[in-house]
């Protein structure tokens, strides 16, 4: 009798606390970046960043049966070897149709608003809906990847740990693909070692940096590339949306197509040069196969039309130059730079790969 | 993608009709937002309309040019941003964003663009040498006067934000 009732007591006991246990909110996930990188990141109140929502949003983020055909994932394009992009010109989605625009990669997210080359996704969560059910993409939806979802043995429990919710609804497969590439950070490059003075550049990678920064000045003799005055800092990140010059008339027409205002005509976001010796081809349309071809645009080939960045028209190194003028010496030295933006310990980072492949 | 669809809509309402050139002013409207009494739009035939005044920027071949434009106080006046003798107590807490058209954004503290704390007065233009401004810098271009760099005389732009420092 009095073993009984303990043995009851000690069972009720056990419920109370698991019921307790399933309303502590899932434990935050700290996402750790260098201090140069900034504090200005992009978290939303309602997804929070948790261990379980990572983990689940990582094997999302592999899981063909995402896809129509149950044979395309999110990487299949973004592939974390190549930074997550896969050296296509255009990748081709399940329906067999190329993409419109080259396949960007993903580093480094925390710090972007607008999503795509043309800045039409205002957020992570967002964004994953179009690969997600866009017919030439993934072509499925949310709805249909949600019931599928339901009927694999491992994801229930794992959107209960992530959500705390007893059915996977539709939102919570963006929210925990956002909350996985929210982690994919990159600070582990030759150029992150310099910064934090653990390593010591080439005379090349020096002058590349100095040149990367400068704005030329033939005035004042200063040389200079202003690739900085876009790509910005240490993250080589900011988000502007400008016209680098590529085309005289631009047969993608980019953020004007989203925006309506015809000043944005040929605009495109300024990419991250994290990693940009392993994302070839370059640009929105992967016009470019090699860095030297994108060194040789901004150098000889910036087209000079009102719809190009004031920033990039008659800049030049020479006095009254219409082009940059740099000399193949330094053309070399801001590719060493390019090159010290390589991450390897990102693309071997065990928290970001197929969760799936043993 | 779906940009696609987008770009048939615009085909059908016939965008293929418009002309970017140099000569054409620019279009494009500023709005006053944030922490304003009323939020407003203004039209750039509106800002014509407005009192001008000139500023002087040096460009970077070290020339002065001339600008004419509205000063930035009496734009925020409009949307009853507090200045003059109303910025004080915990509105000098206050500041200013100003964004662009490619989303480039600086900053100013609401004291440093006000005349009851300075002499300098920064404009927002929209004409030089008696032309409007083109397309690529317009039709509203920031001046501010007396800086060492041109970086705060932001092209393109769009927007003012007033916001609280938290
Ligand atoms: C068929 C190839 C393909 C698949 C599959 C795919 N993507 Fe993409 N991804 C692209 C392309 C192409 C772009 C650029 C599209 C554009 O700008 O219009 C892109 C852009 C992105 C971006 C924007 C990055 C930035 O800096 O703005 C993110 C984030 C992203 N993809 C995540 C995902 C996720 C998550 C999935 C899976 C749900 C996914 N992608 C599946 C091809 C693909
Ligand atoms: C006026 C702004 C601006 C300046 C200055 C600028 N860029 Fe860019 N850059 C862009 C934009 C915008 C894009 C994306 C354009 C597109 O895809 O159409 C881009 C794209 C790139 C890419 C390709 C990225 C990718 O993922 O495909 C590389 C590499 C690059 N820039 C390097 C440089 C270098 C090196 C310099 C200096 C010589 C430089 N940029 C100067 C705006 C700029």
């Amino acid at each position: 009798m009095a073993r009984s009732s303990v043995a009851i007591g000690v069972i009720i006991l056990l419920v109370i606390l698991m019921s307790l246990l399933s309303y502590l909110p899932a434990p935050g996930y700290e996402i750790k970046y260098p201090s140069y990188f900034g504090d200005r990141i992009f978290i939303p109140a309602d997804n929070p960043t948790t261990e379980a929502g990572v983990k689940l949003g990582r094997m999302l983020f592999y899981e063909t049966s995402l896809s129509k055909s149950n044979t395309i994932s999110c990487a299949t394009c973004h592939q974390q070897q190549l930074s997550f992009t896969d050296g296509k010109k255009f990748s081709t989605g399940v329906d067999g149709t190329m993409q419109k625009r080259n396949t960007m990669s993903l580093a480094n997210l925390l710090w972007v608003r607008n999503f795509f080359w043309d800045g039409r996704a205002a957020g992570l969560e967002e964004q994953a809906k179009t690969p997600l059910t866009d017919p030439h993409e993934m072509g499925q939806s949310l709805q249909i990847s949600a019931k599928k979802l339901r009927k694999k043995q491992a994801y229930p429990s794992l959107f209960k740990k992530a959500f705390n919710s007893d059915t996977i609804k539709e939102a919570m497969i963006v929210k925990a693909l956002a909350q996985f590439q929210r982690t994919l950070v990159s600070a582990e490059s030759r150029y992150d070692k310099y910064l934090r003075g653990e390593y010591k550049p080439t005379v090349s990678e020096l002058n590349g940096i100095a040149l990367f920064y400068a704005a030329p000045d033939p005035i004042k003799g200063m040389r200079g590339a202003d690739c900085a005055h876009c790509h910005g800092g240490p993250k080589t990140y900011t988000e502007l949306f400008q016209n680098n010059g590529l085309d005289s008339i631009p047969s993608d027409r980019g953020r004007e197509l989203f925006t309506g205002n015809d000043f944005d005509r040929g605009r495109f976001r300024v990419a991250t040069l994290r990693n940009i010796a392993l994302t070839a081809p370059y640009m929105h349309d992967g016009r470019f196969n090699t860095l030297e071809e994108v060194v040789d645009h901004y150098n000889e080939h910036v087209s000079n039309n009102i719809l190009t960045s004031p920033f990039l028209r008659n800049r030049s190194n020479e006095l009254n130059g219409k082009q940059l003028g740099l000399t193949n010496n330094e053309k070399k030295d801001i590719l060493a730079f390019l090159h010290m933006l390589t991450d390897s310990s990102f693309i071997s980072n065990k928290n970001f790969s197929n969760p799936f492949s043993k | 993608m779906t940009f696609k669809y987008i770009a048939g809509i615009f085909l059908i309402i016939g965008f293929s009709n418009f002309h970017l050139q140099s000569q054409t002013p620019a279009k494009g409207t500023l709005k006053i937002s944030g922490q304003v009494e009323k939020q407003i739009v203004l039209t750039a035939e509106q800002v014509s309309k407005m009192k001008h005044v000139t500023a002087v920027l040096t460009d970077r071949g070290g020339k002065n040019v001339n600008y004419r434009g509205v000063s930035l106080q009496d734009l925020l006046g409009l949307a009853g941003v507090s200045t003059g003798s109303a910025l004080r107590g915990e509105n000098l807490a206050k500041y200013l964003i100003v964004k662009c058209a490619d989303n480039y954004e600086v900053l100013f503290s609401l004291a440093e663009i006000d005349s009851s704390f300075t002499d300098r007065v920064i404009i927002l233009a929209d004409t030089t040498g008696g032309n409007p401004l083109p397309v690529d810098k317009g039709p509203f271009r920031l001046i501010v006067p007396g800086e060492k760099k041109p970086a705060r005389s932001a092209y393109q732009v769009r927007e003012f934000v007033v916001k609280f420092a938290k």
